[in-house]
């Protein structure tokens, strides 16, 4: 337990994180959701903008610096 | 705890409404994307925000989530909801209920006095089952209470109702005997059975024995030497002879009501009666009297009076004959017991006179003359207390 309470310290202890499994996309501590549509979503996190391209993107929770993207997820990109 | 709806917003721009709410700063989860609108969670307080700044899309509030939802389906249901928790109140009370206690055992005393040791102990009727261990408790207090009544005490519980088994406790409390008797002829006759439990029997059947004679000894004899002294114990059975006299009228009357009833009164004073009206019984009559009410010392009666039919009856020699000797019968059989019987009789003599037959008979009956006559070292002191010195003559 303590492995796992340490690994949650280091993880949110971060100024963003983002998790990619097979089909959603979870990211903490963003800043703001620049655009949305069920291609193309993009994100503007502390140092740069996310960009996340793909077919049927949806939200699937959404809180003020936490979000999850569910669909198939084609390509990821950083603009800083 | 936060208060999550369920709420549907339609839209057929999702993108553009998730984007707005993302700027309201709203948490929503499980966002279902429909044909034309968007369903999701909403926090209570983040929904009126969004109804305040969202006013042009279409809001409805489909469902209450999480504890909320269980308190609406309470609240929607509490009509069957209060009736299943008042029917299983009333089922456990039922069945932890007591309707009836049954004290199994043939003597009612000792029903009544397990009834009364339950009721003490709060076992009642209509009083709540106890467990296990009290009843237990229970069982061993009374026991405890009622040691010299009870031996054995059960009490199983058969759904609403309690059954005590009770054993009850028999003490012999023999008191040995250590006086010393005989058992003496109590009339002549000549011996027919004898059953000896204690003693020495001294008679053998077919012996003619006479009234105060020992049948069954009481000491106990080895070469002539009294060796030990009983109680001596048995049954002895005699052929016992009485003389009878009976007589019987020969002629009878008996009366029998006709059903005709007619009212009257009578005045009684100091047992002086005068009845008021005249009868309207013609013949035979028979009265009853009801008393009504006392008036200065006088007693007042209603009476009733039956007109009766009297017949009379004749018999002939022979009948009255057999009607006295039935008599005999009757007096006899009152004297004996189960073992005892009339063994022969004979009519001495009859005679009639004055409309009465007289007769003599002499009746054998077989009968148990032993009777216990006590001693202590000689027979001299005696102290029979069975023994009344009866004659073999019936009244």
């Amino acid at each position: 337990m303590r492995i796992k309470k340490n690994i949650e310290n280091f993880l949110y202890d971060q100024d963003y994180f983002i998790d990619l499994f097979q089909n959603c996309l979870h990211i903490y501590y963003y800043e703001e959701l620049v655009s949305l549509s069920d291609t193309k979503i993009e994100l503007k996190l502390k140092e740069f903008n996310l960009i996340i391209e793909g077919e049927n993107l949806t939200i699937s929770n959404m809180d003020k610096h936490e979000l999850l993207i569910k669909g198939k997820i084609n390509e990821m990109r950083f603009k800083r | 705890m936060k208060h999550y709806l369920l709420i549907r917003i339609k839209t057929n721009k999702k993108s553009t409404l998730l984007l707005k709410l993302n700027r309201l700063n709203v948490d929503i989860k499980n966002v279902l994307y429909e044909r034309d609108a968007l369903k999701f969670q909403i926090l209570e307080k983040d929904l009126k925000r969004v109804k305040k700044y969202l006013v042009s899309y279409e809001i409805e509030v489909i469902d209450e989530t999480g504890i909320y939802k269980l308190k609406q389906e309470l609240k929607k249901n509490n009509l069957i909801i209060t009736a299943i928790i008042f029917a299983t109140i009333v089922f456990l009370i039922l069945s932890n209920l007591i309707v009836s206690i049954n004290v199994i055992h043939e003597d009612s005393t000792l029903r009544q006095l397990i009834t009364d040791a339950l009721k003490e102990r709060g076992v009642t009727r209509l009083s709540f089952k106890k467990s296990y261990d009290e009843y237990e408790e229970i069982i061993e207090s009374i026991k405890e209470e009622y040691q010299d009544k009870i031996e054995w005490l059960e009490i199983d519980v058969e759904g609403m109702i309690i059954n005590v088994r009770v054993e009850e406790r028999i003490i012999n409390d023999y008191e040995k005997d250590y006086s010393t008797c005989h058992v003496v002829a109590s009339k002549s006759g000549i011996v027919k059975s004898i059953t000896t439990k204690k003693g020495v029997a001294e008679v053998s059947i077919n012996d003619y024995v006479t009234k105060g004679e020992i049948l069954i000894n009481g000491n106990i004899k080895l070469n002539e030497e009294v060796k030990n002294s009983v109680c001596a114990e048995g049954m002895v059975y005699a052929e016992v002879w009485y003389h009878v006299s009976a007589s019987m009228p020969t002629k009878e009357s008996s009366s029998k009501d006709t059903g005709k009833m007619r009212y009257n009164f009578m005045i009684k004073k100091n047992s002086e009666e005068t009845v008021l009206l005249k009868s309207r019984i013609k013949g035979e009559k028979r009265v009853e009297n009801v008393f009504l009410f006392s008036f200065f010392g006088f007693d007042i009666y209603l009476q009733k009076e039956y007109e009766v039919e009297v017949e009379k009856i004749s018999y002939t020699k022979e009948e009255a004959l057999k009607k006295a000797i039935e008599q005999i019968h009757e007096k006899l059989d009152l004297k004996l017991d189960n073992f005892e019987e009339i063994i022969s009789e004979k009519v001495l003599q009859k005679e009639i006179k004055n409309n009465n037959i007289y007769i003599d008979m002499f009746v054998a009956v077989k009968e148990q003359i032993g009777v216990k006559e006590y001693f202590d070292e000689t027979r001299s002191d005696t102290n029979d207390e069975e023994y009344n010195g009866d004659t073999n003559g019936i009244d």
